[in-house]
């Protein structure tokens, strides 16, 4: 075990401490009541998935298809927006969590009174293992910096956007050094970045996701 | 749990969905830990919580353990960077140590029995500089390898050498006149 024989001395100090601490009678059933508290960890082939790197080819008439059904989610958390009523009701919306921001890796945009015509697009992205994720895009010059995402529980990154109506593509900078597109939603074709990009569209009405050629 | 279960196989089965199954691992695992901790933190409360801690905490990262059958050495890991979070936390609140001319003046009482001799050994770990103790404690007490104590704590394997070195005299220092003692009774 060792590669030579210790000190007397030390080899019955590290016997005497081998010896068991004790440790209280239901020490295991507080280990396991928290256990049973803590958020599961997600079955295997679950996890695999989610980090499994993927393409996502879109047609034109599927990538219509896909923004017209992704549309359709967003449309449902943002019902009832109207920029007068936005501003005078904060809350209201705040209580509507999205379904779109549970997925692996979505978009979804939240009405906010940001900037006149502009929503807040809340992007999500699952590495639980990064120590930072950022987003870079069109609407931030690429400067990574200026959208560091926030950790949230399960290892869950999101960081809102204020976006007006447009196409936008982006990346997401993993550790500062790696830059990752966007798993769940069209990739932008013929990028000049030298590194896969994906795209979001922001309509006037509502919000879509687009993929083809810039 | 099946008691024949090897770790990795319990690893998976919680990956699984099969919660219950970490039952088998802090079963299998508490013993080792609960030493290793209560020696760094030198209090049973503080290792008990310590101890706690890392099981949850690998518990919910446990996807990350890339290899299940030595899930041992993956929850020392965790176990070895809780202790150093919660010792520094300690070490920033109160620092209670017993003073080295306490120690000698009990040495010089022949002879040390069996209870006392592990309190004077516990007295003196505890003075041991931190990092000292933790490489002490995971090469003479975990009898791990060098390489596996570099994997461990990020330390390089001459550092580590000269951590248990130091270690060593230090306890040799405040140890030798109590175990002549208790030796020769």
């Amino acid at each position: 075990m060792h590669g030579s024989a210790p000190d007397p001395l030390i080899a019955r100090v590290a016997d005497a401490l081998r010896r068991p601490a004790p440790l209280t009678p239901d020490f295991d059933a507080r280990v396991m009541a928290a256990v049973r508290r803590a958020p599961p960890a997600l079955p295997r082939r679950a996890w695999a998935w989610l980090r499994e790197p993927r393409v996502v080819a879109v047609s034109p008439l599927g990538g219509l298809a896909m923004a017209a059904g992704l549309a359709g989610l967003l449309l449902v958390g943002a019902m009832g927006r109207q920029p007068s009523a936005v501003s005078k009701q904060p809350s209201a919306v705040s209580k509507q969590p999205s379904a779109v921001s549970r997925q692996p890796s979505a978009i979804s945009r939240q009405p906010s009174a940001v900037s006149e015509g502009a929503a807040s697009v809340t992007f999500v992205f699952v590495a639980p293992q990064a120590r930072s994720v950022a987003l870079a895009g069109d609407f931030n010059d690429w400067d990574a910096a200026r959208a560091l995402m926030r950790r949230e529980a399960s290892g869950v990154w999101t960081v809102g956007v204020p976006l007006t109506p447009g196409r936008y593509r982006y990346v997401f900078v993993v550790d500062g050094r790696r830059f990752v597109a966007d798993p769940a939603a069209p990739r932008a074709v013929g990028d000049d970045f030298g590194t896969p990009t994906s795209v979001v569209t922001i309509g006037g009405g509502g919000t879509h996701a687009a993929g083809g050629s810039l | 749990m099946r008691q024949g279960d090897s770790d990795g196989v319990l690893v998976l089965r919680v990956l699984e969905g099969d919660t219950e199954a970490f039952a088998g691992l802090v079963a299998r695992h508490r013993e080792r830990g609960g030493r290793f901790a209560a020696a760094m933190l030198g209090d049973a409360a503080d290792a008990e919580e310590a101890l706690q801690d890392a099981f949850v905490r690998a518990y919910r990262s446990l996807r990350t353990c890339r290899e299940p059958e030595r899930f041992g050495a993956w929850f020392l890991r965790i176990l070895v960077n809780r202790c150093r979070t919660r010792g520094a936390v300690r070490r920033r609140s109160a620092a209670v140590f017993v003073q080295d001319d306490v120690a000698l003046e009990r040495a010089a009482a022949p002879p040390v029995a069996e209870p006392e001799w592990r309190e004077e050994i516990a007295r003196a770990v505890a003075q041991l500089d931190v990092m000292q103790r933790e490489a002490f404690l995971l090469k003479h007490v975990e009898g791990l390898e060098y390489e596996e104590m570099t994997r461990l704590t990020g330390a390089r394997i001459p550092a580590l050498k000269m951590r248990v070195k130091r270690a060593c005299d230090h306890l040799k220092v405040l140890l030798r006149e109590v175990d002549d003692a208790r030796v020769r009774s």
